[in-house]
Parts: C-alpha cells; sequence; structure tokens
C-alpha cells in the first residue's frame, strides 16, 4: 500500500507536472519501498492519463478516500448526503412495478464452519462478523417473511452437519446460532454434502413455496465425495434456489451455482458491503417464468392453501395446557378446526396440521405485491409558473430555498425535493427514505 | 427522571359522522364544539405534565390530511396577544387548532358526495413526523431541532367515522413501521361502530383502544387513559381491548372466515376452493382443488365432533360420511 506521508519532497498527485515528480525519487533515494511507491504514484497518474500501466488491477483500482470531500466548512454533510443519494439511485433501479413473487418461503442457510473462517480479515474473525450478521440476518428475514422457515446447516470437517431444524419460529433459529462453542469451525468445507443434507431436507414440501439455500462460503476450495454437478442438476431438478455470499474470492463452480439455479452470487469487499448482500436477500425472490408443461396456463408454483385464523384467548380466560409444550397457560390462540390451543403463531397445529396464520402475518407480505412508485426527482423548481411548496408534504420540514451545489448527478435533486408522480406533492429527502423503505404508503395518495 | 414525550393527536373531522353525533336523537349527543374544548383541555394538560413534552396535531378531512399545530412551523395566520391571564404556549395551541379547523371546514364548501376521510394520509404524516425528530440528520438551513431526545412517542387517534375497506393495506403497513419506530398507537372511538382495523393497530402497538359510553365525559377518558406516557403505563394500568377479532374477511363474499383459503400468489383470501383466484387470474391445480373440497369442513362445530378430525389427518380425496350432503362438490368445475 501506498505510504501516505506528507512531507514537502511528497508531490500532490492531483498536479500536472512529471518533472518535479522525477525529481522527487533523488530526493528521497532512501529504499525500494518508497522508490516503488513513487513508481507507483507515477503510474497511477498515468492511469489518469491512459497511459501504460504495470498492474493490471490499478485500472479499476478506485481510491475510496478521494471521494469523501470536506467542503469549506470542514464539515462531511455533503458526502453523507451523497451516499444518500447513492443508495436512492440504487433503489430507482429495482423494479417499480409489483412483479409476481413467493410469498411462502422455505430456507436453508448453510455456514462455512471450516478453519478458513478463522482467518482476521474481517474484524475479529470472519466467523464472529458471519454469525452476528446471520442472527440479524434471520431477525430481519421473519419480520419481512413471517410465513417463511429457516433451517440451519453447517459445513464442517468435510461433512455437511444439522445444526437447526427447519422451523418457522425465529426464536428456535436464534438460539441455535447462539451457542458460539458448538459452532468452533474446524476442518475443510464440504459443498456437496452439505448441498445434498440441505436438498433432502427441502424434498418434501410443496411446490408453491420458494425452496431456497444461502451459503455463506469463506474458503477457497470444497472437498466433495462425488461430482458436484450432480448436485447442481438434482436442485436444477428439485427447483431450489442457491444463493452464494463468499468471503474469500469467487470461484467457478460458487458462480455456476447460483446461475443455473437463478440465485444471486455476491463476494463482500469488506464488512459493511457483507452485510448489504447478505440482506438483499430477505425481500421474497421474483418468480421465474418456468416453461409450462403442463396444460396453457396452469402456474406449478401458485396452489390453494387453507390456512387457519385463530381466536385469541385473552389474559383473563382460564388456564388450560398448550398443545404444543403443554405448559399451563391463559393465553393462547385457538386452531379454528380442532379448537386445540398453541401458543403462538404462525404455525402448524400440532394436533390437526391446520397452517394457523393472523390476518397480520398475511397483511406483512401485502407491500411487497404493492410497492410504492418512486419518487422523482425535481429539478426544476418553477414549473408552469406555480409557486413551490415550502415545506415537505409530510413531516413539514422547511425546503431550503437555494440549491445545493453538490454535482447534480442522476436522481438526486439540487433542492432537495421529491415528487410523487400521482399525487405531485413534493417530500424531502427523509421521507423519500422512510416512505419507501419503512411505510410503503404514499402520504399524499393515501395508498 | 422522566423524560420527555410527544404526542401526534390525529383528529378525525367528517363533517357528515360530526353531524350525526351532535343529534339529540343519541343516547349522549357530542357536537364538535363540545368536543373540541374538551379536546383542547386534553392537550393543554399534555403540554402542561413535562416542559419538554411536544404536541403536534393533525385533522383528517374528507379528501385530504392536514397538520393542524406544529411546534416549529407557524401555521396560522393571526398570533394571539400577550395577556396577563393566559399562559401563551396554551393559548397558542388553543387558537392554532380552532383557526385551522375553521378554515378547512369553510373550504370543503358544498359537496354532492363526501369522499372518505383521509385517516391513513393523517397516520403516514405523523409517522414521518416522527422518524424526523427521532432521527435527526444533518439539518438543512432553517430548522431548529428539538434537543430532547424522544424516547417514546404516541399516536392518539380519535376516530368517529367507521371502518374503510380499501385502507386495510395501508392501515397495516402504518402499524408495521410503527413497530419499527416503538410507537404506541392508542385509539378513542367517540362516535360511530367498533373499527377493526384501528383495534389491531391498538392491539399491535401496545396502545389502548376504548370505546366511549358516555360520550360527554370525554375529558375524563383521555385524561385517565391517554394522558399517562409509556414508562407510567407500566404502573399506572390503562384500559385495553382484549377481545381482537384476528380473523379475516373473505374477499369474494367480505364474510368473516375461520378457515380460509389463501392464494399462495397475491395471498386473497377465499372462503371456499375456487378454480381460478379472482384477484391475480391464478388457475389452481385441480388435485388442490379435490382435496380442499374434500377436506374443508362442511358441517356445523356442533356436530363435527365425530367425522372432523378423522378425515382431516391424511387429507385425501376419499368422501367423508357427513350427515349433509356435500354441496362443496357441485362447485367444481
Amino acid at each position: 500500500m501506498a505510504p501516505k506521508n506528507r512531507d514537502d519532497n511528497f508531490m500532490d498527485v492531483d498536479s500536472d507536472s512529471d518533472i518535479s515528480l522525477l525529481g522527487d525519487i533523488d530526493h528521497r533515494g532512501k529504499g525500494k519501498a518508497k522508490g516503488k511507491a513513487t513508481d507507483k504514484r507515477k503510474k497511477e497518474k498515468g492511469k489518469a492519463k491512459a497511459k501504460e500501466q504495470a498492474y493490471t488491477w490499478e485500472a479499476s483500482y478506485t481510491r475510496s478516500w478521494d471521494t469523501v470531500q470536506e467542503d469549506e466548512a470542514g464539515s462531511l454533510q455533503g458526502a453523507v448526503e451523497d451516499l444518500m443519494a447513492r443508495g436512492r439511485r440504487r433503489r430507482l433501479l429495482a423494479p417499480a412495478a409489483a412483479i409476481r413473487r413467493t410469498i411462502i418461503r422455505h430456507l436453508v442457510l448453510l455456514l462455512d464452519l471450516s478453519a478458513a473462517m478463522m482467518d482476521r480479515d474481517m474484524r475479529p474473525t470472519r466467523f464472529d462478523l458471519m454469525l452476528q450478521y446471520a442472527r440479524e440476518f434471520v431477525v430481519e428475514w421473519f419480520d419481512q417473511n413471517p410465513l417463511g422457515q429457516i433451517g440451519v446447516v453447517g459445513m464442517r470437517a468435510g461433512i455437511g452437519e444439522r445444526i437447526g431444524e427447519m422451523s418457522g419460529n425465529p426464536q428456535d433459529v436464534l438460539k441455535c446460532l447462539s451457542d458460539r462453542t458448538r459452532l468452533e469451525p474446524t476442518g475443510e468445507p464440504s459443498l456437496q454434502n452439505a448441498i445434498e443434507m440441505a436438498r433432502s431436507s427441502m424434498s418434501h414440501l410443496p411446490t408453491h413455496s420458494s425452496r431456497e439455500i444461502l451459503i455463506i462460503f469463506g474458503s477457497l476450495t470444497t472437498c466433495d465425495p462425488g461430482n458436484i454437478h450432480d448436485t447442481l442438476d438434482a436442485c436444477v431438478k428439485n427447483k431450489i434456489r442457491i444463493s452464494v455470499v463468499a468471503l474469500a474470492a469467487e470461484m467457478k463452480i460458487t458462480r455456476d451455482l447460483c446461475d443455473k439455479t437463478g440465485g444471486q452470487f455476491g463476494v463482500a469487499m469488506n464488512e459493511g458491503h457483507f452485510k448489504d448482500i447478505l440482506f438483499e436477500l430477505v425481500p421474497p425472490p421474483a418468480q421465474r417464468a418456468v416453461a409450462r408443461a403442463g396444460g396453457p396456463g396452469t402456474n406449478p408454483a401458485a396452489d390453494l392453501m387453507m390456512m387457519g385464523f385463530p381466536t385469541r384467548l385473552p389474559d383473563s380466560s382460564p388456564p388450560s395446557l398448550c398443545a404444543c409444550h403443554s405448559d399451563m397457560k391463559s393465553e393462547g390462540f385457538l386452531c379454528p378446526r380442532c379448537m386445540a390451543k398453541v401458543c403462538d403463531v404462525p404455525t402448524d397445529c400440532d394436533i390437526c396440521g391446520l397452517m394457523i396464520v393472523s390476518s397480520p402475518h398475511l397483511a406483512r407480505s401485502y407491500h411487497h405485491l404493492f410497492p410504492v412508485k418512486p419518487y422523482e426527482a425535481v429539478t426544476e423548481l418553477r414549473e408552469g409558473g406555480s409557486e413551490p411548496v415550502a415545506a415537505c408534504h409530510a413531516c413539514a420540514r422547511i425546503f431550503s430555498t437555494s440549491a445545493s451545489t453538490a454535482a447534480a448527478s442522476e436522481g438526486i435533486s439540487p433542492w432537495g425535493r421529491y415528487r410523487c408522480p400521482d399525487c405531485r406533492n413534493d417530500f424531502c429527502t427523509e421521507c423519500d427514505v422512510f416512505v419507501h423503505d419503512v411505510i410503503h404508503c404514499c402520504p399524499g395518495c393515501g395508498k | 427522571m422522566e423524560k420527555a414525550s410527544h404526542l401526534s393527536v390525529i383528529v378525525d373531522l367528517s363533517p357528515t359522522q360530526w353531524h350525526l353525533s351532535a343529534q339529540t336523537s343519541n343516547q349522549h349527543p357530542l357536537s364538535v364544539e363540545t368536543f373540541l374544548s374538551q379536546l383542547l383541555a386534553f392537550l393543554n394538560a399534555h403540554i402542561a405534565s413535562k416542559h419538554e413534552n411536544s404536541l403536534v396535531v393533525f385533522g383528517a378531512l374528507p379528501g385530504k390530511s392536514v397538520m393542524l399545530y406544529s411546534p416549529t412551523e407557524l401555521l396560522s395566520d393571526d398570533v394571539p396577544s400577550l395577556d396577563a391571564n393566559s399562559y401563551l404556549p396554551f393559548k397558542l395551541v388553543d387558537s392554532t387548532v380552532v383557526q385551522r379547523i375553521m378554515n378547512e371546514f369553510d373550504a370543503i364548501g358544498e359537496l354532492k358526495e363526501e369522499p372518505p376521510c383521509a385517516l391513513v394520509g393523517a397516520v403516514t404524516k405523523a409517522l414521518c413526523y416522527i422518524n424526523r425528530i427521532t432521527h435527526p440528520s444533518s439539518t438543512t438551513a432553517g430548522v431548529a431541532e428539538d434537543p430532547s431526545v424522544i424516547h417514546d412517542p404516541r399516536i392518539l387517534i380519535l376516530s368517529v367515522s367507521p371502518d374503510l375497506s380499501s385502507s386495510y393495506i395501508p392501515i397495516m403497513n402504518a402499524i408495521f413501521s410503527a413497530q419499527k419506530l416503538k410507537v404506541t398507537i392508542d385509539v378513542c372511538k367517540v362516535y360511530g361502530p367498533d373499527t377493526v382495523f384501528l383495534q389491531q393497530a391498538a392491539h399491535l402497538t401496545n396502545g389502548s383502544y376504548i370505546y366511549l359510553e358516555r360520550r360527554d365525559a370525554l375529558l375524563q377518558y383521555l385524561i385517565m387513559s391517554f394522558l399517562s406516557p409509556t414508562p407510567i403505563r407500566k404502573i399506572l394500568a390503562v384500559p385495553k381491548q382484549d377481545k381482537i377479532d384476528f380473523r379475516a374477511a373473505c374477499f369474494c363474499h367480505k364474510n368473516i372466515v375461520d378457515i380460509g383459503f389463501v392464494c399462495s400468489v397475491c395471498l386473497s383470501i377465499f372462503c371456499q376452493p375456487l378454480p381460478v383466484c379472482s384477484t391475480c387470474r391464478t388457475k389452481f391445480p385441480i388435485n388442490t382443488l379435490k382435496r380442499l373440497n374434500a377436506a374443508r369442513p362442511t358441517i356445523t362445530p356442533a356436530n363435527s365432533r365425530i367425522g372432523l378430525p378423522l378425515a382431516n389427518l391424511n387429507n385425501t380425496a376419499s368422501p367423508r360420511p357427513t350427515p349433509t350432503p356435500p354441496n362443496g362438490m357441485s362447485s367444481l368445475r
């Protein structure tokens, strides 16, 4: 890495003069390290002018510290706003129309518990960070997909270990991820064994639910007993979608696993990016257009499910035994078919097998089916001669009357205003982010 | 040491409903004027409880929602004069709220058909405002940020209108975002039938839902149930509604169903198996329809003890001996 000392002999790279740079080599002449650094700096300047480079990787090397610019007062506000705006642009790329998504999901989380996970390139170790993010992922996943189920499998010492059964209760899944000592990484990972174990645990599931495998892979090797491409073909046949988050580097087999099954592949560049690509898999996946083999118009993934809506027993009702734990409790839910008492919904009734959900659980997934239209950035303050409103329609924050001097890139409004295409009201940046990420309902349209 | 609390009040100002509420044919008529005088006393009580308490008032009118009072923006045109006998913050709130409500009522004018009240818009705006004050970011010019950190924001909805079925999804979305922001939603049903959506909102956010029996004693209900902030509610119990109906209504007949059939694509609920989903036009496989028709309970729960559990255990298509003719079979096309 190039050292960044700031003595006078060092020339600022932005300067255009070549002469003083060459002169610097004579001045310092300390050792190969410095000389190399200057060479590299010269070559990086050369990159800007599209001259020959010494290393190919320099072509795509971005110096992230350059993007953070302080303004005259020394504050980083502009840089922060720029980062927020980039997030907005990313969201604009997401489809705004309501696409068909599979709401009932079954996910098996495959964690790499091999010796490579004890590497310290992500703080404190890849393994600790993975556990922490996996717990947060599970919480967020059940929040967005209350009707889903998660199972956990570990890849350790050449075999696949079942860490957690497929369960719809987030507390159960978190419990099997909580004990760090039981999950101590050793040995080599085996992709095929783990994927086979995950596949067999999902084989009995109905077709209308989506079957997914999420692999967090930190090693660069895999030791398999057979041909992993056979496993891959079996997964494609069973319509299992495999997504991989790699912590080390891209391997062709992991890329193939994702491409052939229609999953997402990502390599984490740093801790923040790891979390981002992991959380990208929280929303339900879009349904793929499947070649219709049987009968025109029959979608094999669509099915009618029988679900029961329970009556809630308040705390004041007489205590009785629950069907799931045999605990003596007052509050609970009554299965509408067999009148058994269960503790928590959503669940499958232990007595009659009916899926019991309460209507808010179904309602939690409605926003995927009816998303809010993205707001347009206002670039022209006065359109059609009408006076612009002074305050945000949602939170009544006063808009600034002077345009921001930061470079107006695509998707960012220099006035800080964003307009809904339906109700034509202006909103501030914070409300824009809040409406699209949390509420999923435009205050102006009321829809 | 108590922390500052924030209260957002949403007042349902549907002229039709208020007119009906003021009719003397009701058991305890309540007109808008009486209601407002009691509400203003409650708002003053909230401000008086603690100096750092903040208050925002929204009004839900037919077709639109407006902000009636906010501590930072000056919404009314005439500033009240300083008077030795009145406390200025109270006077500011009272005059701003009343003035704005009068203006809005005048602006409604003559309408042939009153559009439904924009309660959802008001709730969303209240949540946006709470999001703004609980996450102060680097500010743009002009707005002074509240220095005290808000720990337990609350929303109080004073509702007089019945449920609007088209607002089910936005209200559920608002409830989930209130859960995320840790906002308590309280509901006071002043007039009108019981609203199931607001009952669920109060229950899911640990708030209280009160249906007024004595409307003329409104101020007593408000101060007893809705004045205390969330930490105090652990000690001073507020009345809650326990019998919440979480059952869903079917999309075809709007009946409340115990056991529904849900389309896996669009999550619409039906009371009986259909070959095609009416919302998303998805065709369902014939085998599923046969299986579900056989498994569907067609007899009342009183007779069900005999035949019900056996057949449903294996869910096969074998016909089940039932006392009533299986009329579900005829709907299978």
